[in-house]
């Protein structure tokens, strides 16, 4: 009961707008009018082709749209922008991070129920605008082009997603208003859809603003292991272990990175320094088996040369 | 002759090629994924938050109200597993999200968690 009487009104701090007194509009904002109950691909479509992506909304009906849902689901919109090689950085939804926002240049996807509690009726839109003196919000909404709602209508409707949105970025942009840990999560998921090309300017791009970011720092590790490249990912580990001397997981991956320049002695110490540090049991087993895999590289690396020995003679 | 050369040829190259497959594989295994870090990190940033709410005066007297040791109620959290935090914050936000009364909703709650946690009451089990 308490729960529900908090959220009948509007919070303050989510209508607060300080300095409305200027409108902003996206004009040159991108249109792909929904067919049928397909707002999820086309508000989708109309944020990724507005960063500059190349778009093909078939593709992305396939990979966000549910038939059987007639919708598409918020994980699988955030998904589909990093399948895009672009970062989904979810909003604290409230009016000044979309003016803030749309001020950047950056149009916000915003999940909105059209119906009723009783019946609801979700729905994707992007706003790309916000006039000041009418209390207007301008959306790209279904087959709108040009929407106007609002402002307490637009409230209304967003608060039953929880003033859920978020803007696609370039992975050489941070939001307005950025969290550290929210903003490196979504690199990381970028990292681990397989788009290590975008992720590495990602983390570049986050390492400019927090200067030898440990994660950052990991990050490019991994993304120099990945790309075979095992002399920078050295390089990124130990820069990072130089502040950080006892994060473990990093002392594994550079024991990895030394192993694969057949530096197995170095890799060995690496494995038995972090193996005294750590307090977790699954990263201790995780520690086991990255000595388990460095000794069985240096013995296969042994009989190799030994080939190649035996070959010569 | 050349046919016997272009044999040992082919051969060279598949057996490079299954080399090369081989080291694909073990590339990826023995390294930590980036996510791993990223996850410990907002693990301590989720304990450090419930360890705030839970020592606010709002939180305390709700539990001494409800005669729940308040130190138990510390000491389960911090046992909760990576995934359980994660659903327990995000059901935090989502309740919390939109109150207008963010301290008093966050303290109801958070006893209500613990009530849980502790086994009084049984109100989560859908998180």
């Amino acid at each position: 009961m308490l729960f529900l009487s908090a959220c009948a009104s509007i919070p303050a701090d989510v209508a607060d707008l300080q300095g409305l007194n200027r409108s902003v509009e996206l004009g040159d904002t991108p249109f792909f009018p929904q067919r049928q109950f397909q707002c999820g691909p086309a508000a989708l479509a109309t944020a990724l082709s507005s960063s500059g992506a190349t778009v093909d909304l078939q593709e992305l009906v396939d990979r966000v749209y549910l038939p059987g849902k007639r919708g598409s689901l918020q994980v699988e919109m955030l998904a589909a922008t990093r399948t895009a090689g672009r970062l989904p950085y979810v909003i604290d939804g409230t009016l000044q991070v979309l003016w803030d926002e749309l001020t950047a240049g950056r149009p916000v996807i915003v999940l909105q129920n059209l119906g009723i509690a009783a019946i609801p009726r979700w729905h994707f839109a992007v706003v790309i605008g916000i006039d000041a003196e009418r209390d207007r919000v301008i959306l790209r909404s279904g087959v709108d082009h040009r929407r106007l709602t609002s402002l307490t209508t637009f409230l209304r409707t967003w608060r039953r997603s929880n003033f859920w949105g978020f803007v696609v970025l370039r992975p050489t942009e941070l939001p307005t208003r950025v969290d550290r840990l929210r903003y490196l999560k979504s690199i990381a998921a970028l990292e681990k859809a397989g788009r290590s090309d975008a992720a590495v300017t990602a983390w570049r791009t986050a390492l400019k603003t927090w200067t030898n970011d440990p994660v950052a720092l990991f990050g490019l590790g991994n993304t120099s292991l990945a790309a075979g490249d095992n002399i920078s990912a050295e390089t990124y580990f130990r820069t990072m272990l130089e502040s950080n001397p006892g994060a473990v997981a990093a002392r594994n991956n550079l024991a990895m990175a030394l192993a694969r320049q057949h530096r197995f002695e170095e890799a060995r110490h690496e494995i038995t320094t972090a193996l005294n540090e750590a307090a977790d049991p699954q990263l201790e087993r995780e520690l086991r088996d990255t000595e388990a895999l460095i000794a069985k590289m240096s013995q296969e690396h042994a009989g190799q040369e030994n080939a190649a020995h035996q070959d010569e003679l | 002759m050349k046919l016997n050369r272009l044999r040992t040829g082919i051969l060279h190259l598949i057996s490079i090629a299954i080399v090369c497959a081989g080291f694909t594989q073990v590339s990826y295994a023995g390294v930590i994924e980036t996510g791993y870090l990223v996850d410990q990190e907002s693990r301590a940033a989720s304990l450090a938050r419930l360890d705030v709410m839970l020592a606010s005066d709002n939180v305390a007297r709700q539990l001494e109200a409800l005669g729940v040791d308040k130190a138990m109620g510390a000491e389960r959290i911090q046992s909760l597993s990576h995934l359980e935090l994660l659903m327990l914050e995000a059901e935090m936000d989502r309740q919390i999200a939109g109150g207008d009364a963010l301290a008093l909703i966050g303290a109801v709650f958070l006893v209500l968690l613990i009530l849980e946690l502790v086994g009084v009451t049984d109100v989560f089990k859908s998180i």
